[in-house]
């Protein structure tokens, strides 16, 4: 019977999506299509942390470039905004590469560290070049109109576009971790040494990891900056880049899904907390963040609902032994 | 060569703080093998209740022995609602804890002072002495005696009192600790509540030249991220000397590399740090780990 319902479950969830704006509201659909954009560059990140066991955190600035490449493409030469999507998700797969490349000889915390410094360093760029990126003013691009044919409203229309960019997003996402290049990247990931040793190229699959990572969050940014319709530097701060990577987490770091359930969340839940009580909504959130961690350790998409209860019991068990002594190769606390 | 010599002194004084907060984060590390994200803000958090201590009228110095001994509560509260309870969770999933500790705690200090700056009082006189040219004022200098106390009571513990060689030996390998009769957990927890102390001394040297506000320490903890990185994750000396690395790196940068200059100075701990790392993968005084098969 279950399995019944599971091989139907992928087109309900396709058909609820595309029946979406029916329902909602349309400020709402906007907020669900710029979690839609959050989403390809929390995937992005997932391919690379998860499935590749290297961290970026500098996926917020990489979105930034995508978003700017965008902006400067249609502001400075006027071309049409969905046509700068490939180009923005090239450029910030270049800027990746570059970024990448401490990877080679960097791990875990170490590489964590860097990426965030070049996150922080982001925004101060993007003000010393404020001939090219339009300083704290910003750029505010054109939006692509609906065509007249189109039943619905604009927001509707754009998301529809982004659902588009997710798809293709999801579709080379799982192109790449089915075959000979998803298991050489899981094998970098639990083993490198063994991994190289057996003839894997370490240095190309790290860079084109980064490279597709990078560009998957280019994407999400351009997206983001058609959405949006206005950019500045204070939409790329680093606490972004922390933001994806909570969302990483928290959807599930090993799961398609789970990017853009953890995407909904880092959009969402912090907006919910602060309707609760507005002076306290940082504090419910961050308290959000911590149990959630202790009752959903593998995000929520490898949450199992059977296994619910036992797992919120467990976060009150406190004779259970610890893990401390000893890091895991290869992820953020080990070197 | 004035101007070289005052940016040195300078420099070392900032340095004073990010190495002290960069101490408290390697003394987790190596505790626990966890970066806690939420160390700075913590360390504003108690900040602020010696400033609410001195607004009650309370001596300055009493109110932040009150306050550092509070700190010192906190760490172990902290350890023992939050980190104890996803210890055994995947790395990322602390990471996320951590985070949301950063979260929570800048959201308290906001909520409970608001977002105002408030004037913090200096622990130092404010006097300065000329030597050739380059000035040196009472705090600059209190800053780096502060945290040459801060060195030298951290190695004078760990190296010559049962309690540290107990605490090294938990760090080391806590299972083999614990045969030998260790309280392993309790050494952890006092790990961490050290930790907390040593961070709130950090803010206490930052609170009088930034002034007190609940996003105080965010700037400071990537300056700290980067001296602990620069100076290898698992020595507490290697902390120190990268924070005081980075300190005069970024200050002489910002004044002599024109094209950095005042607005892109964040740049200059990283670059450091990535040059360091490059040539040793583990940072200035870090251990290679050997990779089993």
């Amino acid at each position: 019977m279950s399995t019944q319902l599971l091989r139907f479950a992928p087109a309900a969830l396709v058909a609820a999506l595309l029946g979406l704006p029916l329902f909602v509201p349309d400020f709402l659909l906007f907020e669900i299509s710029i979690a839609v954009s959050y989403g390809i560059a929390i995937l992005g990140l997932n391919l690379l942390l998860g499935f590749t066991g290297q961290i970026c955190l500098a996926q917020g600035a990489l979105f930034g470039v995508g978003a700017y490449t965008t902006a400067i493409l249609n502001v400075s030469f006027g071309w049409d905004p969905v046509a700068t999507l490939p180009f923005a998700a090239i450029s910030a797969g270049l800027i990746g590469v570059i970024i990448g490349l401490p990877a080679l000889r960097l791990q875990g915390l170490q590489l964590a560290i860097i990426t965030f410094g070049v996150a922080s360093a982001f925004p101060q760029l993007l003000l010393k070049m404020d001939t090219l990126t339009g300083g704290v003013t910003g750029l505010a691009t054109d939006q692509p109109f609906a065509p007249k044919w189109f039943p619905g409203s604009q927001e509707a229309w754009l998301y529809g576009l982004s659902l588009i960019c997710a798809a293709i997003s999801i579709v080379v996402v799982t192109r790449l971790l089915r075959g000979d290049t998803g298991r050489m990247m899981r094998a970098l990931r639990d083993n490198p040494v063994i991994a190289e040793a057996l003839g894997v190229n370490l240095t190309k699959g790290r860079l084109a990891a980064f490279a597709v990572s990078s560009a998957l969050a280019g994407l999400g940014g351009g997206l983001f900056c058609i959405l949006n319709g206005f950019i500045s530097p204070q939409s790329f701060l680093p606490m972004k880049s922390i933001d994806i990577l909570i969302g990483g987490i928290v959807g599930g770091i090993t799961s398609i899904a789970g990017a853009f359930i953890g995407a909904l969340f880092v959009v969402f839940v912090p907006g919910f907390t602060t309707d609760i009580n507005p002076a306290l909504g940082g504090l419910i959130y961050g308290l959000c963040l911590i149990g959630m961690m202790m009752i959903a350790r593998q995000g929520i998409a490898g949450l199992r609902m059977e296994k619910l209860p036992a797992a919120i019991l467990g976060v009150f068990k406190f004779k259970s032994s610890s893990r401390f002594p000893g890091a895991v190769p290869g992820q953020l606390g080990g070197e | 060569m004035v101007l070289f010599f005052q940016l040195v002194v300078d420099g070392l004084a900032s340095g004073a703080i990010y190495a002290s907060l960069a101490l408290a984060l390697v003394l987790i590390f190596r505790a626990t093998r966890i970066v806690n994200f939420g160390q700075g803000e913590m360390a504003t958090f108690s900040a602020y209740c010696a400033w609410q201590l001195c607004e009650w009228g309370v001596p300055m110095m009493l109110s932040f022995l009150v306050a550092g001994v509070l700190a010192f509560l906190l760490g172990i509260g902290v350890f023992r609602l939050v980190i104890r309870p996803v210890s055994t969770a995947p790395v990322e999933a602390v990471v996320v804890a951590t985070l949301g500790l950063f979260v929570v705690f800048q959201a308290l200090s906001l909520w409970l002072w608001g977002s105002d700056q408030r004037a913090f009082p200096s622990m130092f006189p404010n006097v300065g002495w000329d030597i050739r040219g380059v000035r040196l004022t009472a705090s600059a200098a209190g800053m780096i005696a502060v945290l040459i106390c801060l060195a030298a009571l951290t190695g004078v513990v760990f190296r010559f009192t049962r309690l540290g060689l107990a605490m090294r030996a938990s760090a080391y390998d806590g299972e083999k600790s614990l045969l030998v009769g260790i309280p392993v957990e309790r050494m952890l927890m006092l790990g961490w509540g050290f930790a907390a102390a040593i961070g709130f001394v950090a803010a206490l040297l930052v609170g009088p030249r930034l002034f007190l506000s609940p996003t105080m320490m965010m700037p400071i903890l990537l300056y700290a991220l980067a001296s602990a990185t620069l100076g290898g994750w698992d020595s507490p000396l290697g902390a120190m000397i990268g924070g005081l690395i980075v300190g005069v790196a970024e200050s002489l940068g910002a004044t002599f590399l024109p094209f950095i200059g005042a607005d892109l100075r964040v740049v200059i701990p990283i670059l450091v740090t990535l040059v360091v790392l490059l040539v040793r993968p583990v940072g200035l005084f870090g251990t290679r780990t050997v990779v089993k098969l």
